[in-house]
């Protein structure tokens, strides 16, 4: 049995260190690693992955996450991204990482995803430049998490981590316009391509916590006003999602 | 209602792409002559900041603030995946 905490979307400053931490250092006792879906700072600023890396760092738990668009907004995301890793949390864009838990082998593929819609309402690669760099940075993101997911598919878990939705399911609550703004389709494609255990994903703050891929894949929106907790702990390697047993 | 549309819109510009607050959850709703605004934030300067803002950039406008702040709480129930 493997138990996965997680939680996206804390958006951290100075004003919120301090605030997760008693949480968190309960976390240990109730699960075996802890993966965030992005939208760990406000602005994406060195500062605030500082703060960031105070809150969440030294958990004795290894710590997985994915940044968001939050984290992209001053241009600073690699700086953001070295500071996370310098402060020993795993930084996934379109790769993957292998955690041993209990004698098991978790996969967890990352990538911070974007917009575009989903069936019926989505957009297409078709018109002015602009839309074809829109649909075509969407698709070459879910491309690369179809590629990371399957770089660990034979592990004994898999799961996939992202910042926007890969199902429209999750986002039930949002106002029906911004869909598109909130996930895309191929994310959800991506998923099926593999034998994926769970897919967790953020940036949804007034969508719906479950939901499913085509394929059937659970998917739970973790953001943090959705949850409405520290963070949602899920079992797994269960008799019924042992994927190589 | 073009007005009362624009006013939203300008709102929720204000409320993400400003400096100060970045936060792209907050609901804004007409009641009567109020504007309801609700959703969740991380800490009370944050909620506090929002409606500043708003009183500044838009001071003909009255303001209720419904918004809450997320709580921190850890979990006591754990969700098994099948």
């Amino acid at each position: 049995m493997i138990r996965i905490a997680a939680v996206g979307d804390v958006h951290v400053d100075k004003d919120v260190v301090g605030r997760y931490r008693p949480a968190l250092d309960q976390l240990p006792d109730v699960a075996d690693a802890l993966l965030i879906a992005g939208d760990l700072t406000r602005h994406g600023t060195v500062e605030e992955a500082k703060c960031f890396a105070t809150e969440f760092g030294g958990l004795g738990v290894p710590v997985v996450l994915v940044l968001g668009n939050h984290d992209h907004q001053s241009d600073q995301q690699d700086d953001v991204a070295q500071v996370l890793t310098d402060a020993g949390l795993t930084v996934l864009e379109g790769n993957s990482t292998v955690l041993h838990l209990h004698g098991h082998r978790i996969g967890v593929a990352g990538v911070k995803g974007f917009g575009g819609g989903f069936a019926g309402a989505c957009a297409s690669n078709f018109g002015e430049r602009e839309m074809k760099a829109y649909v075509g940075h969407t698709e070459e993101i879910a491309a690369t998490l179809e590629a990371a997911l399957l770089d660990v598919a034979d592990c004994d878990a898999l799961v996939a981590l992202t910042h926007y939705s890969p199902v429209p399911d999750t986002l039930v609550g949002e106002p029906l316009e911004i869909y598109p703004f909130l996930g895309c389709y191929q994310l959800g494609r991506a998923i099926d391509a593999a034998p994926t255990t769970l897919a967790l994903h953020g940036h949804a703050h007034a969508g719906s916590e479950r939901g499913r891929t085509p394929g059937g894949v659970p998917v739970r929106n973790v953001a943090h006003p959705v949850i409405k907790q520290a963070y949602n702990v899920y079992q797994l390697l269960s008799d019924q999602n042992l994927v190589n047993a | 209602m073009t007005n009362q549309v624009d006013l939203e819109a300008e709102i929720q510009r204000l409320l993400t792409e400003h400096g100060r607050i970045a936060e792209q959850g907050i609901t804004v709703q007409r009641r009567d002559n109020i504007l309801i605004l609700g959703g969740d934030v991380e800490s009370p300067q944050r909620r506090d900041e929002i409606c500043r803002q708003i009183t500044t950039h838009f001071p003909d406008v009255e303001i209720a603030c419904d918004i809450g702040i997320t709580r921190t709480q850890a979990p006591n129930e754990v969700e098994e995946i099948s």
